[in-house]
């Protein structure tokens, strides 16, 4: 069976419509159900904090130190060192030496600022 | 299989860049002010990569791959501000900064 | 064609040695230096950082000239001389950072201040879209921390946060256009673009294209309405920073915008010379030269904050030189290079005062330079100088600058069309201007010291930046054949 070739993007609306009526749908019978057999009954217990395994202390909105985002970075530099990396070593046998001194200049630039970060204590977690 | 046609990625590179533009202009949170600037980027590159496409020059393509840089050393420099500015403000709504009006 | 390397590395040499200076700058401070004191470790930056500047200064001078890496690079007149200027003001910039307050990092301090550097001798010279856009988000980025350098007061990294924010929305619209223009003529070469926009009309996607990267440069270049910025980051930026803002960045940046536009989109300039001009990019930047010409010089009259009126002075300097970029696809860049270099150096030359007189407390507001002449002789003749120049007093660099940028402007078609009444309204603000600079200089040169106030003790090399900023803007007052000889 073949699809009538109406709009090419026909099939794409016919499953928008399916992607917001079957959650819809879902939510339809949870409120039911809920209606019917599960009345609320809130109580301390239910209102906590959720923690696997042991008893919660102290209230879920705490501030993260501000120190993951320094790693995160560092991270994100090699990350997207990568990116320049992969295309380079694709072409490495078709490109003259001077691409390569291009290429080590950078990774070199990259290196030091590792090694910046890295004597200024900022690898160090405290 | 379906193709867009150009004019497609462009009207949806313009929608990313006008969402992210009218999101720098509103919202008060510096962060989400921030991912809203991270969106305008995202936007060009889209662009970059459907013209690239059209065009069958790989021009756009490299220009896309710095653009990611870029836009990564722009997360840092931007959350190395905010993060400073937090320590001395407390706060990072837009409108509570305003030590700098006489 | 395979790529010249060879010629790609000798060309970048300036480059290298900057780069080759932070990183030895950043070395010294991590290894040997690591015990002394920040005042020691700021001086050993410094030295290793002007070294840097003019081991640049000198491969610039004896570098390779014209197309660099199949045209990616232009080493024209207009790219060596601004480049010159560039690591001219860097070096006053490190002078004026020896007498600013010691920052907490000192060897990274100057190191940003290298790398900001190398971004904008990278696009004194750029002639392709992709070294363009990052190049300027290099020096941008760089500004962006150097505003913020100064982690203990707030104002500092509010001023840092609005900069970038600002500063980031420029970015993302500049790249919005450089992608149309890419999708319009299927090159980043900008001679290559010329060519193909010749052959196809003003299409509305060009238009979108010219209103971004216009927008773009209006945010980076503080003009009119897209200033909001300026005054915050002059006012909440360390001294220092704020000076290489207000200079280097401007002269950089109005190279390679005149550059983008002229050779790159004259295909879609338009017309300003007669009434019935045509449309294109020329009228939208007359229009922001003249909102930024008003609104500068009419804001700075209300200011009692003296590096706010500088900031809404500059704002009325960037109308100044879009004039003189509109003027440049008849006479040449010469014009308005010469205005944006003897700016940046009356520039600098105001923030050093400013950084002097702020050892001995806070200065902020006019009242604060009061009785100037009393407390440092030098540092009150120094800043007339610098004022007087601003405002386009003879025999003085600013004069000249505002006379041939103005007379560029005037030949265009005379009193005929908007570029000529543009010239004529910037004559006539310039009086306008001279009354705010006199407020300035009436605090500094004729009010009485307030009891408090002490002697101002210059130190050595500040006393050296400041004169050598007065000296060389006497000196192409008084000979401006020495710069408008480099084209």
């Amino acid at each position: 069976m073949t699809l009538p070739s109406a709009h090419p993007y026909a099939f794409l609306a016919l499953f928008a419509l399916v992607a917001i009526a079957f959650p819809l749908l879902l939510l339809a019978v949870a409120q039911l159900w809920f209606r019917f057999f599960q009345p609320p009954k809130p109580s301390a217990t239910k209102n906590d904090v959720y923690e696997c395994g042991v008893a919660p202390t102290g209230d879920s909105w705490i501030q993260f130190k501000a120190h993951y985002y320094l790693y995160a970075i560092l991270f994100l530099i090699f990350d997207v060192e990568v990116l320049f990396l992969l295309p380079f070593a694709v072409t490495f046998t078709t490109l003259p030496a001077g691409a390569l001194v291009a290429m080590l200049v950078f990774i070199l630039l990259l290196a030091e600022g590792l090694v910046w970060a890295w004597h200024r204590g900022h690898l160090e977690w405290k | 299989m379906i193709t867009a046609s150009l004019n497609e990625y462009l009207v949806i590179s313009g929608v990313l860049f006008a969402l992210g533009f009218f999101g720098v202009l509103l919202r008060r949170n510096t962060l989400v002010v921030f991912m809203c600037l991270e969106l305008m980027l995202v936007a060009s590159t889209l662009a970059l990569v459907a013209f690239s496409r059209f065009n069958g020059t790989m021009d756009g393509n490299v220009f896309v791959f710095f653009i990611l840089t870029v836009a990564a050393a722009e997360v840092a420099v931007g959350l190395a501000i905010i993060v400073a500015l937090f320590r001395l403000r407390q706060t990072i709504q837009l409108d509570e900064l305003n030590s700098l009006k006489n | 064609m395979s790529p010249d390397y060879t010629g790609l590395f000798q060309a970048l040499r300036p480059e290298t040695s900057l780069l080759f200076g932070a990183l030895v700058a950043l070395g010294l401070d991590l290894s040997l230096f690591r015990r002394h004191t920040s005042g020691e470790r700021l001086n050993l930056a410094l030295w290793i950082g002007a070294l840097a500047v003019l081991a640049a200064g000198a491969h610039v001078w004896f570098g390779p000239h014209g197309p660099i890496f199949g045209g990616v690079l232009i080493l024209d007149p207009l790219a060596v001389a601004t480049r010159l200027g560039v690591l001219a003001l860097t070096l006053l910039t490190l002078g004026v950072a020896t007498a600013a307050r010691t920052p907490r990092n000192p060897a990274e301090y100057v190191a940003i201040i290298l790398f900001a550097t190398t971004g904008f001798m990278l696009m004194a010279a750029a002639q392709q879209l992709l070294l363009a856009f990052l190049a300027l988000e290099l020096a941008s980025l760089s500004l962006y921390v150097l505003a913020g350098f100064d982690k203990t007061r707030p104002e500092s990294a509010e001023a840092a946060l609005k900069y970038f924010l600002f500063g980031g929305m420029a970015a993302a619209f500049l790249l919005f256009g450089f992608s149309l223009i890419y999708g319009l003529t299927g090159s980043i070469e900008l001679l290559e673009i010329a060519r193909q926009l010749t052959l196809q009309g003003l299409s509305p996607l060009l238009v979108v294209a010219l209103v971004m990267v216009l927008v773009a440069f209006g945010f980076k270049a503080a003009a009119a309405p897209f200033h909001l910025w300026a005054p915050d980051v002059y006012e909440g930026a360390p001294t220092p920073s704020a000076a290489f803002i207000a200079s280097a960045s401007k002269l950089a940046g109005f190279t390679l915008f005149a550059r983008l536009l002229w050779p790159g989109l004259r295909a879609a300039a338009g017309n300003v010379s007669t009434l019935h001009g045509a449309p294109g990019w020329l009228p939208a930047v007359a229009v922001i030269s003249a909102v930024s010409l008003l609104l500068g010089n009419f804001a700075a009259l209300a200011q009692t904050n003296v590096r706010r009126l500088l900031a809404y002075s500059a704002i009325a300097h960037a109308g100044a030189l879009l004039l003189g970029v509109i003027a440049a696809g008849r006479s040449g860049p010469a014009p308005f290079f010469f205005y944006a270099a003897t700016y940046g150096l009356a520039t600098v030359g105001a923030f050093g005062v400013l950084a002097v007189v702020e050892r001995t407390g806070s200065c902020q507001k006019i009242t604060d330079l009061a009785g100037l002449h009393r407390r440092s002789p030098l540092l009150a003749g120094c800043l007339a100088i610098f004022m007087l120049s601003l405002a386009g007093i003879p025999p003085l660099a600013g004069f000249f600058g505002k006379f041939t940028v103005f007379a560029a402007a005037l030949q265009l078609g005379g009193l005929a069309g908007p570029a000529g009444w543009l010239a004529f309204l910037a004559i006539a603000l310039s009086a306008l201007a001279l009354y705010y600079y006199l407020i300035v200089l009436k605090q500094a040169l004729v009010a009485p010291p307030t009891a408090n106030a002490s002697r101002i003790v210059v130190p050595t090399l500040a006393r050296f930046t400041l004169m050598a900023a007065a000296g060389l803007i006497v000196l192409f007052g008084v000979a401006p054949s020495l710069l408008l000889d480099l084209f």
